[in-house]
C-alpha cells in the first residue's frame, strides 16, 4: 500500500521502507494496529476476569477445564510462533520453497489449535455451559471465540501468502509481507499465553 | 440562588454610584455580574446554592469559593484577551518580533493554576470523605428506584425500631418522610434500570443501581419538604420520575409513624367508600398492596406485582392520602391551593399541615381521575398490551384498566379514607 | 501537470517485481478503473484531498441532521409540559442528536481537515495507505447512513449516547434503534481506528526532509495526539458494542443483572472510551486556532513546545480521569478521590493552551479576519466551558450538579464553543486552499455573530437552569420545579430555544455563504497564499495539485513558509519581507521532480465499506442477509490483496493518457 514517493523522489529511491523513522510504512502500521488491539483484548479479558466467578446456572470454571488438554493444544500454538520464524527467515533468504514449507506448517498447526478449540467448546456445550448459560459462559466464549477467531483469520492469510507465493503474485517486498504476517501471528500467540494463563490456570 | 439574588438588592444602591465614577470597563464587568445573580429564579424547588442540611451545606461551602475562583479567573482571562484585542490590533505597526516564548512567563502561568488547583483539591478530598462517613447513622431507609417511582421502605431493625417505634416495616412511595437534624441513611438500589435518588437542597445525588446497594446520607437541619427528581435517564417517563422529602419534628415524626402503623379500618358499610373498596380489590389489588385488606375467606390479601410488572413492584397504598403526591411524585393529590399552603408554610407550622394529609376540600379530583382513566395517557409507560413480547406479557408501569366512571367514582372515595 | 512522467519499470522497484500476469485477467473480476472527471472519480479516489472533502461535505450534512434534532430538542422544551414530540420521541432525538453531533459531525470533520491537510503540513504527497483512507470514509458514510436509516426502520435508538445498562437490553428497548446504534458505530468505529493508524503512520513516516517533530505544524502534533487516543479509545467501544450486540441479538448476559452483572461494567467501558473521545472532539479544533492565531497575530505560536507537549499531556492524562463521569454512580470515596485529582490535574494543561493563545497575540499585529474571530471565540468560550469544568472536578460539586443542564451547558461550551468555533476557523481559514476561493468576509462576520449570540443565548442559560436544579433528558419540565418570579426556568428555556434559533440562522449564513462566494459572486480566485500564512500547506497551489508538490521542500525551520518570506535582523530584532509567496513557489519549484507516482484508484475500498452495513442489516433483520455480508467481506478483501503492485499501462480501461494520473505503486495491504 504504502505509497513512499517522497522518499523516491529524495534521491534515496530503490531503497524500501526507507522513511523519517527508518521504519516502512507497512509494519509501523502493523504494529499500531497491534497497539490498537491490545486494548480489545484488554476489554476481553477484563470482562472476563470481572464475570469468571459468576455463575448463577450451570458449571463452574474449575470443574469444567481439561487443563490438560488445553495445554497440550498452547503448546501446539506456542510451536507455531516457532516455525513462523522459520518461515520468516527463509523468506529473508529468499528461499521460497522452505517458506512456503514454514508457512504451512504454521497454518497446520494454527489449524489444530482451532480445532482443538472447536473440540474443547463443543465438549463445553455438552457439559452444560453454552454462551447464554452464566455470565461465566458468556464471557469464556466471547474470550476464547475472539482469540479463535484472530488465529482463524492468521490461518487465512497464510495460506493466501502460501497460494500467492507459488504463483509469485506477492505484491513488494515479499521477506517484508511474511514478516508482517508473522508479527500477527507472534501476538496472536502472546495474546493466548494471556488467556491461557488468566483463564485456565489461575483459580478463580 | 435566591440568597445570592437577594444580595443583589442590598448592594444596588452603592452599585449605582460605582458606576458613575469608574470605569466603563469596570461597570460593564460589575452589571453583568448582577445580572448574572439577579437572574436566577426566586424559591426554586431544586435550587443546588441553597442547602438545607449539613450534607448539602458541606458541598456548598466547598463549591461557592471554586465558583467564585473559577469567576475571577475567567474575568482575568476576558479582559486579558479583551485588552490584547484592543491594544494590538493592526495599527500599521511594524511585523513584530518572531519571539517563540518567554520560558519564565511560561513557568509562571503553568504554577499559578497549580497552585489554584492544589488550594482547591485538598478542601475537595476532605469533603469527600466527610460526606462518605456513614458510622453514626441514626436511621436507616430501604430506598428502591424501578420504572418509574421511588419505594421507600422504613424497615424495623435496629435504632428505627429502637429509638423511632418502627415495630413494623413502613413501605410507602412518593414522599420520604424523615425526622429532623437526624443522620438518616439511604440504601439506595434499583430494580430494573439505574435511576439516580437526588434531593438537592439535602444532599447530592447517588445513583440506584440494580444488584447493588449505594449508600447515601441525607439530614434535613428544619421541618418542610424538599423536591428531588430522578436524574439518571431510565427510559420513557425519566421526566415522570419525581420525588419529594419531607422533614418533620421530632413530635410530628413520631405521630407519623403511628399513623402509618395503624391498623386498617374498612369503610363504612353502605359507604361510597364501602363499595370503592370491593372495586379496588377486583381491579388494584393484584398490584397494589393495601394492608390488612381481607379476603372473603378472612385471609390477608396480598398483591402479586411480580406477576404483572417487570420491576415486580407497585406502590403501596395504604396510607396513601398521608403523602401529597401520586404516579412517581408527578402529580399533587393536593389542589394548588392547598399545596401551596404546605409548601410555603414555616417550619413551625409545616408538621401539623403536612400530617394533615389530603382531605375531602383538599383533593385534586381531576389529575387523579384522569390517572385512573387512562394511567399511560397521563404518563408514558410501556402498557400497551399488544406490544409486550419482549417483556414477557408484562407492563412497565401501570396500564389503562378500563374502569367505568362509577368505579372511578368510588375508588376515589376508598382512597381518600386510605390515611 | 506535464512535468510529470509516466512511471517507468525502473522506478516502480521496491521490492520484488512482479510479473507476469495482468491483474484483471487474473482476477478475472474487472479491470482497475481509470481517471475521469465525473462522479465516479469520487467513488473510486483514494487522493486525500477528494477523500477530506468528502468527508467534511458527509459530516457537514450530518451536521444538519443533528442540528435539526437539536431545535426540536429545544422547541419540545420552549414551555413547560412541552407537546412538540412525545417522550418517546424526544428520548431518540436526544440520543442521536448526540451520537449525530460526537460520531458523525465533528469528528469526521476532524478527520476532514487531517485528511486534507496533514500530508500538506507536512510535505508529503499522499497518505501511508491512500486505499485504506478511501475504506475509511467509506466506512463512516455507510455507518452513519446505517444508523440514520433507523429513523425509517422503526426508530432510531432512546437509550442516550452513553447507552447505559441496562437501560440497553432489549427488555427495556425494544425496538431495533438500539441495534442500529450498535452496528452503526462499529461500523463508524472501524472508520476512525484505520484513519488512525492511517495518520499516525503519515505523520511518523512521511515527514518531509528536515520536519523534524518539532517542526511539525501545530495542528499536525494536535491531530497525532488526538490519533493515537482514537487507535487505543476505539477498541475499548468495540468490546463494548460487541458485547452489547452480543446481549441484544444472541442472548448472551453481559447486562443482566439477574445473572448477576454488574451494570457499571459498561459504564467503565464507555468512559474509559468517552473521556479520551472528549478530547479527540476537542484537539484538532485547538490546533486549528493554534494555526489561525499566529497568522492572523504574525507571529510564531508562544511557547510552541509547550503547546505541543501539553497536547501530548492531555493524550496521556486523559485516560486517567473517566471515572469523572461516574462520580453519582457509587463509586467508593478513594477513587472518587483519585479521579477528582486527576481531572484537576487535567486541568492544568488545558489552561496553558489558553495561557499561549493569548500570549501569542499578545504585542502582535492582529488582523481579524473572520477565520481569527472565530478563534478568539474559541478562546473566550473555551476558557467559560473549561472553568465550569473545574468546578465539577470537584466531586462533591459534581454530584450536584451531573445530569443537570449545567453539565449540558458545560460540554456545549467545550464542544460547540470550542471544537465547533475551531472548526468553523478553520472553514473561513482554509476554505481558499481548498476551493479556491475566499468566502465572503461580509457575509462571514454575520455567520460569525449570529453564532456567537445565538450559541451564548443558548447554552449560557442552561448554567443557570442546572444549577437551579434542571435535570437533563427529561421531555418536560414542569412549573411546579420552575421555581418563581420573572426569572424563572421558563424565562431562561425560552431564551435558549430562541438562542438556537439565531443559531441555526447563524449556520444557514454558512451555507449562503458559500452559495454566494461559489455561485452567485464568482469573484476572483484566491492568491496562493490569501493570508501571508506560516506553514507548508501554503506553499502549494490553490487548490493543490493532485501530487501537492512539484518539489518536495527542505524543511528547516518551524513555520517553514514563513522564513522563507520574511527575514528578522539578529540585532534589531526588526523582521521584513525578503521573498513574496510567489517568488518562494517559484523558487521552490524551479526544478520539478520527474517521475512522480500516484497512488491508483481503486473499487475494492468502497465495495468492502459496502459489506459493513450489509452486515449490519443481516444480524439486526435476517441471518442469511448477514451470511451474504460475510461472504462480501471476504470475497471484497480477496479481490484487494491481490490487487497488484503495479498497475503495468494497458491495464488501464481505456488506457490512460497524458498526465500521469492513476499510477500506483503499492506494497501489500493489511487491515
Amino acid at each position: 500500500m504504502a505509497e513512499s514517493a517522497i522518499v523516491r523522489d529524495h534521491g534515496v529511491s530503490h531503497v524500501a521502507h526507507a522513511s523519517s523513522t527508518g521504519l516502512s510504512n507497512n509494519k509501523m502500521g502493523m504494529w499500531m494496529f497491534l497497539g490498537s488491539e491490545c486494548l480489545l483484548f484488554g476489554g476481553l479479558i477484563s470482562t472476563y476476569m470481572l464475570y469468571r466467578g459468576r455463575v448463577s446456572s450451570g458449571p463452574q470454571p474449575n470443574n469444567i477445564f481439561d487443563i490438560p488438554f488445553t495445554s497440550v493444544s498452547s503448546f501446539v500454538l506456542l510451536m507455531s510462533s516457532l516455525t513462523m520464524v522459520l518461515a520468516v527467515s527463509s523468506a529473508q533468504r529468499k528461499d521460497d520453497r522452505n517458506t512456503n514449507l514454514w508457512l504451512t506448517i504454521t497454518a497446520l498447526l494454527g489449524a489444530s489449535f482451532v480445532g482443538g478449540q472447536v473440540y474443547e467448546f463443543t465438549s463445553f456445550y455438552r457439559e452444560g455451559l453454552g454462551f447464554t448459560t452464566s455470565l461465566f459462559g458468556s464471557s469464556f466464549y466471547a474470550l476464547t471465540g475472539f482469540h479463535g477467531v484472530h488465529v482463524s483469520v492468521g490461518i487465512i492469510m497464510l495460506m493466501a501468502l502460501v497460494g500467492m507465493n507459488r504463483n509469485n503474485r506477492i505484491p513488494g517486498d515479499k521477506a517484508e509481507v511474511v514478516e508482517l504476517i508473522g508479527l500477527y501471528w507472534h501476538f496472536v500467540d502472546i495474546i493466548w499465553i494471556i488467556i491461557f494463563t488468566l483463564v485456565y490456570l489461575i483459580p478463580s | 440562588m435566591s440568597t445570592v439574588g437577594s444580595m443583589k438588592e442590598r448592594v444596588s444602591e452603592p452599585m449605582k454610584n460605582l458606576r458613575r465614577r469608574r470605569t466603563a470597563v469596570k461597570a460593564s464587568l460589575a452589571v453583568s455580574a448582577l445580572t448574572f445573580l439577579a437572574s436566577c429564579a426566586k424559591d426554586a424547588p431544586q435550587d443546588t446554592w441553597q442547602p438545607a442540611g449539613p450534607n448539602a451545606e458541606r458541598i456548598d461551602n466547598l463549591q461557592r469559593p471554586v465558583f467564585y475562583v473559577a469567576g475571577v479567573v475567567g474575568v482575568i482571562v476576558f479582559v486579558a484577551v479583551g485588552w490584547v484585542i484592543w491594544r494590538y490590533r493592526d495599527r500599521g505597526q511594524a511585523i513584530p518580533e518572531q519571539t517563540h516564548g518567554k520560558p519564565v512567563v511560561e513557568i509562571v502561568l503553568t504554577v499559578i493554576p497549580v497552585l489554584i488547583l492544589l488550594g482547591v483539591a485538598i478542601p475537595t478530598a476532605g469533603t469527600i470523605f466527610k460526606l462518605a462517613k456513614t458510622s453514626d447513622t441514626e436511621m436507616t431507609i430501604n430506598v428502591t428506584g424501578q420504572q418509574w417511582w421511588w419505594e421507600y421502605d422504613y424497615p424495623a431493625v435496629g435504632s428505627n425500631a429502637e429509638q423511632y417505634g418502627i415495630t413494623a416495616p413502613i413501605v410507602t412511595s412518593g414522599q420520604l418522610v424523615i425526622p429532623e437534624n437526624t443522620k438518616v441513611l439511604l440504601r439506595v438500589t434499583s430494580r430494573d434500570v439505574i435511576h439516580s435518588y437526588w434531593i438537592p437542597k439535602l444532599n447530592g445525588k447517588k445513583d440506584s443501581v440494580p444488584g447493588r446497594v449505594h449508600l447515601l446520607r441525607l439530614e434535613g437541619a428544619k421541618p418542610g419538604i424538599y423536591a428531588g427528581q430522578c436524574t439518571e435517564f431510565c427510559g420513557l417517563s425519566h421526566s415522570y420520575m419525581r420525588m419529594e422529602a419531607v422533614v418533620l419534628s421530632r413530635a410530628d415524626y413520631d405521630a407519623w409513624i403511628a399513623n402509618q402503623l395503624e391498623a386498617y379500618t374498612s369503610p363504612e358499610a353502605g359507604t361510597l367508600a364501602a363499595e370503592g373498596e370491593g372495586v379496588f380489590i377486583q381491579q388494584c389489588s393484584r398490584c397494589h398492596q393495601v394492608n390488612g385488606l381481607l379476603n372473603t375467606d378472612g385471609t390477608p390479601i396480598i398483591s402479586a406485582p411480580d406477576q404483572y410488572l417487570v420491576s415486580g413492584a407497585a406502590p403501596n397504598l395504604t396510607n396513601l392520602m398521608t403523602r401529597n403526591t401520586f404516579a412517581g411524585a408527578s402529580w399533587d393529590l393536593l389542589t394548588p391551593e392547598c399545596r401551596g399552603d404546605v409548601w410555603k408554610s414555616d417550619s413551625a407550622t409545616f408538621g401539623a399541615k403536612y400530617l394533615k394529609g389530603v382531605t375531602t376540600d383538599c383533593l385534586n379530583q381531576k389529575d387523579l381521575r384522569e390517572w385512573l382513566r387512562n394511567a399511560p395517557l397521563k404518563k408514558p409507560m410501556y402498557a400497551n398490551p399488544e406490544n409486550l413480547a419482549p417483556t414477557g406479557g408484562k407492563y412497565r408501569g401501570m396500564p389503562a384498566l378500563g374502569l367505568t366512571e362509577d368505579q372511578i367514582n368510588v375508588i376515589v372515595a376508598y382512597l381518600l379514607e386510605r390515611k | 501537470m506535464t512535468i510529470i512522467e509516466r512511471p517507468s519499470t525502473e522506478v516502480a522497484i521496491a521490492g520484488a517485481v512482479p510479473v507476469g500476469v495482468k491483474p484483471s485477467e487474473a482476477l478475472g473480476v474487472f479491470k482497475r478503473p481509470a481517471a475521469s472527471s465525473s462522479w465516479r472519480d469520487w467513488v473510486v479516489t483514494v487522493d486525500h484531498k477528494k477523500l477530506g472533502i468528502m468527508y467534511g461535505v458527509a459530516a457537514f450534512v450530518f451536521f444538519l441532521i443533528g442540528g435539526v434534532e437539536a431545535l426540536f430538542i429545544r422547541l419540545q422544551l420552549i414551555a413547560p409540559d412541552g407537546k412538540v414530540l412525545n417522550a418517546d420521541q424526544y428520548n431518540q432525538m436526544f440520543t442521536m442528536h448526540a451520537t449525530t453531533m460526537v460520531f458523525l459531525f465533528v469528528m469526521p470533520m476532524a478527520a476532514a481537515f487531517a485528511n486534507y491537510f496533514i500530508p500538506l503540513q507536512i510535505g508529503a504527497r499522499d497518505v501511508a495507505f491512500p486505499r485504506i483512507n478511501a475504506f475509511g470514509f467509506w466506512c463512516f458514510l455507510f455507518g452513519g447512513l446505517f444508523l440514520n436509516s433507523s429513523w425509517f426502520l422503526g426508530g432510531g435508538a432512546d437509550g442516550g449516547w452513553f447507552m447505559y445498562a441496562p437501560n440497553s437490553s432489549t427488555l427495556f428497548s425494544p425496538s431495533h434503534g438500539v441495534d442500529f446504534w450498535t452496528m452503526g458505530l462499529q461500523i463508524t468505529g472501524i472508520a476512525s481506528l484505520t484513519g488512525a493508524i492511517n495518520l499516525i503512520v503519515t505523520i511518523l513516516n512521511m515527514r518531509a526532509p528536515g520536519m523534524k517533530m518539532m517542526r511539525m505544524p501545530i495542528f499536525t502534533w494536535m491531530v497525532l495526539v488526538t490519533q493515537f487516543l482514537l487507535l487505543f479509545a476505539i477498541p475499548v467501544i468495540t468490546v463494548a458494542l460487541f458485547l452489547l450486540t452480543f446481549q441484544r441479538s444472541f442472548d448472551a448476559t453481559f447486562f443482566d443483572v439477574a445473572s448477576g452483572a454488574d451494570p457499571l461494567l459498561w459504564q467503565h467501558l464507555f468512559w474509559i472510551f468517552g473521556h479520551p473521545e472528549v478530547y479527540i472532539l476537542i484537539l484538532p479544533s485547538f490546533g486549528i486556532v493554534s494555526e489561525v492565531i499566529p497568522v492572523f497575530s504574525k507571529k510564531p505560536l508562544f511557547g510552541y513546545p509547550i503547546v505541543a507537549m501539553s497536547g501530548a499531556a492531555i493524550g496521556f492524562v486523559g485516560w486517567g480521569v473517566w471515572a469523572h463521569h461516574m462520580f453519582a454512580s457509587g463509586l467508593g470515596p478513594v477513587s472518587v478521590t483519585v479521579f477528582s485529582m486527576s481531572t484537576m490535574a487535567i486541568a492544568v494543561p488545558t489552561g496553558v493552551k489558553i495561557v499561549n493563545w493569548v500570549m501569542t497575540m499578545w504585542g502582535g499585529k492582529l488582523t481579524f479576519a473572520v477565520p481569527m474571530m472565530f478563534a478568539i471565540a474559541l478562546v473566550v468560550q473555551f476558557t467559560i466551558g473549561g472553568l465550569s469544568g473545574v468546578t465539577h472536578a470537584v466531586a462533591p460539586s459534581d454530584t450536584q450538579q451531573t445530569d443537570t443542564y449545567y453539565i449540558v451547558a458545560h460540554f456545549h461550551y467545550v464542544l460547540f464553543g470550542g471544537a465547533v468555533f475551531g472548526l468553523f476557523a478553520g472553514f473561513y481559514y482554509w476554505w481558499p486552499k481548498i476551493f479556491g476561493r475566499k468566502l465572503s468576509e461580509s457575509i462571514g462576520k454575520w455567520n460569525f455573530w449570529l453564532m456567537v449570540v445565538g450559541m451564548n443565548m443558548t447554552f449560557g442559560p442552561m448554567h443557570i437552569l442546572g444549577l437551579q436544579g434542571q435535570p437533563r433528558r427529561m421531555f418536560v419540565w414542569t412549573k411546579a420545579r420552575a421555581g418563581e418570579g420573572f426569572f424563572n426556568f421558563g424565562f431562561w428555556n425560552r431564551v435558549s430555544s430562541i438562542g438556537s434559533f439565531i443559531l441555526g440562522i447563524g449556520i444557514l449564513f454558512f451555507i449562503i455563504n458559500i452559495f454566494y462566494t461559489h455561485k452567485i459572486k464568482k469573484g476572483a480566485l484566491a492568491s496562493n497564499d490569501p493570508w501571508d500564512a506560516r506553514t507548508l500547506e501554503w506553499m502549494t497551489d490553490c487548490p493543490p495539485k493532485e501530487h501537492n508538490f512539484d518539489v518536495i521542500p527542505q524543511i528547516s525551520h518551524l513555520d517553514e513558509f514563513f522564513h522563507r518570506k520574511y527575514e528578522q535582523n539578529s540585532a534589531t530584532h526588526s523582521v521584513s519581507q525578503v521573498h513574496s509567496a510567489e517568488e518562494v513557489m517559484a523558487e521552490l519549484n524551479a526544478h520539478p521532480d520527474e517521475h512522480i507516482h500516484m497512488p491508483s484508484r481503486s473499487y475494492w475500498p468502497i465495495l468492502l465499506a459496502l459489506a459493513l452495513p450489509v452486515i449490519g442489516y443481516g444480524v439486526i433483520f435476517n441471518r442469511m442477509l448477514l451470511a451474504v455480508g460475510v461472504a462480501m467481506v471476504l470475497l471484497t478483501m480477496f479481490g484487494w490483496a491481490m490487487e497488484p503492485a503495479t498497475s503495468p499501462d494497458e491495464d488501464f480501461d481505456p488506457p490512460a493518457s497524458g498526465n500521469g494520473d492513476g499510477h500506483t505503486k503499492e506494497l501489500v495491504p493489511h487491515g
